[in-house]
């Protein structure tokens, strides 16, 4: 199966369908992405500025870091399941969207991040503690995290800019008739 | 009196889609960190911290992202004010965004700084959440909903 195929076959089920079609689900779901986006955001933030040293200095990173791992895995679920349904209901449209692509290599990239820093920054907050000064990986780590999110917000907002490849669509118009009849 | 110009931004099309993502970080900014008081006070997050605390920490970064959030607002209405004038969801927003801001530089500061009973932080808390959550609703279905002729 190509991922065309995928795209085509998620996009046929019936709950991707009914997402689709309804006209005020999809912008309910939509204004509950961002919504998670924003607590989201919040949690990576203070980690991140707090790695950087720049906010909440007199408490400890093992700390900060610590307290905000599980609101912050919440939040990323809560947003994931959300932009999983948004994606599905039109997932034959977003695969020929340059900035659905770009979304999805950057979310990539972030998987490459927790990789590369998790071992040496995130679950090694004990001995960042313990450094007198704040070592430069963390704050790496942290900077390029906060590009990486912030990078993918805006990608995340041209998806939308991108008209839908009406020649190359089947469901699109399948949707746009019913849209029409009711 | 007719005022005849263009506005400048929209000679652009790069100028819109720049000020939304100023606004989106914006938001998510101010919004992030409010939402992580309201969480403390709700019993949620970073409980080695009071809620008072942590507001005081997070204050200059909440106001940047409000900053960010009320220049980029304004400019992006004036691409098209009468279409926004006239959207009922848009209306609704800025009624919310009223009571939004007055409710955290009142009361909710107030409580913050201990300065109210402390039962009514779960309260507080839920309003707040409430309100801005409110807020992307009512700016994302500005798009989403007919806005009668104009």
């Amino acid at each position: 199966m190509s991922l065309l195929e995928f795209a085509k076959w998620v996009q046929g089920t019936d709950w991707a369908t009914y997402v689709r079609m309804s006209a005020y689900l999809y912008p309910a779901i939509l204004s509950a992405h961002l919504s998670g986006i924003a607590l989201f955001a919040g949690a990576i933030l203070v980690t991140d500025l707090r790695l950087l040293g720049v906010m909440l200095r007199n408490q400890t990173i093992s700390d900060v870091v610590g307290q905000l791992r599980w609101p912050k895995r919440i939040g990323l679920l809560f947003v994931a399941t959300c932009g999983l349904l948004l994606a599905s209901s039109k997932a034959e449209e977003y695969y020929y969207n340059t900035f659905f692509r770009a979304k999805l290599a950057l979310l990539a990239l972030v998987l490459v991040h927790a990789l590369i820093f998790r071992g040496g920054v995130y679950n090694n907050t004990a001995a960042l503690d313990q450094a007198g000064k704040i070592p430069g990986k963390a704050k790496l780590a942290a900077a390029l995290s906060l590009v990486l999110w912030i990078s993918i917000a805006c990608v995340g907002r041209g998806i939308g800019y991108i008209e839908p490849p009406l020649d190359k669509l089947h469901a699109f118009v399948t949707g746009a008739t019913a849209g029409s009849l009711r | 009196m007719l005022i005849a110009f263009e506005n400048p931004l929209n000679e652009s099309p790069l100028a819109f889609p720049i000020l939304e993502c100023m606004h989106i970080v914006g938001f998510a900014i101010a919004v992030g960190t409010i939402a992580l008081v309201d969480f403390r006070l709700l019993g949620f997050g970073m409980l080695r911290q009071s809620a008072g605390d942590l507001a005081k920490a997070f204050a200059p970064w909440t106001l940047f992202g409000l900053v960010l959030v009320l220049l980029s607002g304004p400019m992006l209405f004036s691409s098209d004010p009468d279409m926004y004038y006239l959207n009922l969801s848009f209306q609704i927003k800025m009624v919310l965004l009223a009571i939004a801001l007055i409710f955290h530089f009142t009361l909710r500061r107030k409580l913050l700084r201990g300065e109210m009973s402390a039962s009514l932080g779960k309260p507080f808390a839920c309003i707040s959440l409430a309100l801005w959550v409110g807020m992307i609703f009512g700016g994302i279905f500005i798009a989403f909903i007919v806005t009668p002729d104009h």
